[in-house]
């Protein structure tokens, strides 16, 4: 080969390498460089390096309030994904059943629309259009049933509960849509001789459908776990925009980091805290990568 | 015959349970979206009345006229569609050479090459903020469009890149060969015949851009300062961000018509979106 043909292949890859150098990595170079500051709105040009007492700070005080957030987020991703899945699961299996017909495609295409719309829009229509507790359908719900109203993103537990409706609203159209494709992908000979035999639907369910449909669908979850852990926007939008705090003070990783380098101009711990979860998601990544490949092969 | 009677009778309450669940589910789905239209088109009050009605009180379209009108609206939507088709062109003539070398020719630090812009990926853009305000900063780009547009471009260079690379490699070499003999340099088989053999991939990477950028928030109110540089996003958000009694039927109606659009356009490449979604992360 000669020279030129070598460099070739660079002279094409050049222009993305160089989006990606000022978009992707240096912020990424800059952002590590930052954690081993003590940058903040005091040292703010005169910032000096300070090694690793930022990470010292984040990980081992608890009033740093990061394991704190990382507790939640754990939570929020795992009980995320158990009722997606679960939820998302019924859902797709009662649209796949006999008893529906053809009506099933038309709930499902309704059912799709949460997906469709801009997540922005969908997060300030809940909160002005669903939660506020003069403007929200569930309070004049609520007051129609003489109840009293509720301020659903007051505090911690109730916000927590709101972002979690909420997201589940905002996700479960892609995890039915993919496990609605999954499913249709199931020979249904494997039910027909399963009744046959005298198997009911949980049996069917539980050693055929499952079985049958997990390969498929384990991609999907894997990344929409990732995702579930990187929320910010609901988190955000909900409860923490500018001038618009709402009493609850939740934070998931990703808006702690964002609140401490924004709101408390913290950058050195920020920095920290980025890296910290860059490296945590990396570690994640191939752990899960390996063993979708292990149960593929 | 007695036998079957209340079989048939069993079937017929499960399939009214079946549809009253489903129609319920759809309805969940639903509420915010016909909530918003029923408060866009609802005269003045409509917001803070206590009742709750399925039709709009008073039907007007004055919250659409004051949006089009005395609101910026048609600005916004036209930075956005700027903003859409320039980061397209950008990724576009940055990624499909690169995703051409990856998947044709096998060079030195090519495989290494593509798995660490997965690595990459996994640094959330949110954290990014700061460092790249900085960046927009030093090099005088903060409030305007191209800034965001290279912005735009850069975060989506990686799945632009592995999502065309997978289906240039499912094109044959075949038929590149033969025009090769015929004397075509690389840019001109690129462009005149592996490009319209692309076209799926092509489409759905650029309709996949138009979605991130159409639905881009955070970015677009923190670099862009001036009202008349917002997008449709910075625009919305402070319609939100105003005095809700007299915004919350405009926003609403801005909701509305910035949606729209897109829902139309997913629901035409629905189908490519599962498979577009999960093929980068798993494969090679």
């Amino acid at each position: 080969m000669t020279r030129k043909q070598k460099l070739k292949p660079w002279l094409y890859i050049t222009p993305a390498l160089l989006l990606i150098l000022i978009v992707l990595i240096f912020p990424i170079v800059y952002t590590g460089y930052i954690s081993m500051t003590n940058m903040n709105m005091y040292h703010w040009n005169d910032y000096d390096f300070i090694g690793f007492s930022n990470y010292i700070r984040a990980l081992f005080k608890f009033d740093s309030g990061f394991i704190e957030a990382l507790l939640t987020t754990l939570l929020w991703t795992v009980i995320n994904m158990f009722l997606q899945i679960s939820i998302g699961f019924f859902i797709a299996v009662g649209l796949n059943s006999t008893v529906l017909k053809k009506a099933g495609r038309i709930y499902k295409t309704l059912l799709m629309l949460p997906w469709a719309m801009p997540a922005y829009i969908s997060i300030l229509l809940w909160r002005v259009g669903m939660f506020n507790t003069e403007f929200g359908v569930l309070n004049k719900f609520l007051t129609l049933l003489g109840l009293d109203k509720i301020d659903f993103l007051r505090n911690n537990g109730i916000a927590f509960c709101s972002c979690l409706a909420l997201n589940l609203w905002m996700a479960l159209p892609f995890m039915i849509s993919t496990i609605d494709g999954a499913l249709q992908s199931v020979d249904s000979s494997l039910y027909e001789s399963a009744t046959l035999d005298g198997a009911g639907f949980w049996v069917s369910i539980r050693y055929i459908t499952i079985p049958a449909i997990k390969p498929i669908i384990a991609p999907a979850a894997v990344m929409t776990t990732f995702i579930t852990f990187k929320q910010f926007d609901i988190v955000y939008l909900l409860t923490q925009q500018r001038g618009y705090m709402t009493g609850a003070n939740l934070n998931t990783v990703i808006t702690y980091a964002h609140q401490n380098a924004f709101v408390s101009n913290n950058y050195g711990l920020s920095s920290a805290v980025s890296m910290l979860l860059f490296v945590i998601i990396i570690l994640f990544s191939f752990i899960t990568n390996r063993s979708l490949r292990e149960e593929q092969a | 015959m007695k036998k079957a009677t209340p079989k048939k009778a069993k079937t017929a309450v499960k399939k009214i349970a079946f549809h009253m669940i489903y129609i319920l589910l759809c309805f969940i789905a639903l509420v915010p979206i016909l909530y918003a239209l029923n408060i866009s088109f609802s005269g003045k009050g409509a917001a803070l009345s206590g009742s709750l009605s399925i039709l709009p009180q008073n039907p007007t379209i004055e919250h659409y006229r004051t949006l089009l009108i005395d609101e910026p609206f048609l600005i916004w939507l036209k930075n956005s569609l700027l903003l859409s088709a320039g980061t397209i062109a950008v990724a576009m003539v940055c990624t499909i050479p690169a995703a051409y070398a990856a998947s044709r020719w096998r060079f030195k630090g090519r495989r290494a090459l593509l798995q660490s812009l997965l690595v990459l990926n996994a640094f959330p853009q949110v954290l990014s903020l700061f460092a790249l305000f900085r960046v927009l900063k030093i090099t005088g780009l903060l409030n305007s469009h191209m800034g965001l547009i290279v912005i735009y471009a850069g975060s989506m260079c990686v799945f632009a890149i592995w999502n065309m690379k997978g289906y240039f490699d499912t094109i044959p070499r075949e038929i590149e060969e033969a025009a090769k003999i015929d004397g075509a340099n690389d840019g001109q088989i690129i462009w005149k015949i592996v490009m319209p053999l692309a076209r799926p991939a092509t489409i759905v990477t650029c309709v996949m851009v138009l979605i991130t950028v159409w639905n881009e928030y955070l970015f677009s109110t923190t670099f862009l300062l001036d009202s008349s540089t917002y997008s449709l996003a910075g625009g919305l958000y402070q319609l939100q961000s105003n005095d809700y009694s007299r915004s919350w039927p405009i926003f609403s109606a801005a909701s509305i018509l910035t949606s729209i659009p897109l829902v139309l356009i997913f629901f035409k490449i629905q189908k490519y979106m599962v498979s577009g979604l999960t093929a980068g992360g798993v494969k090679e």
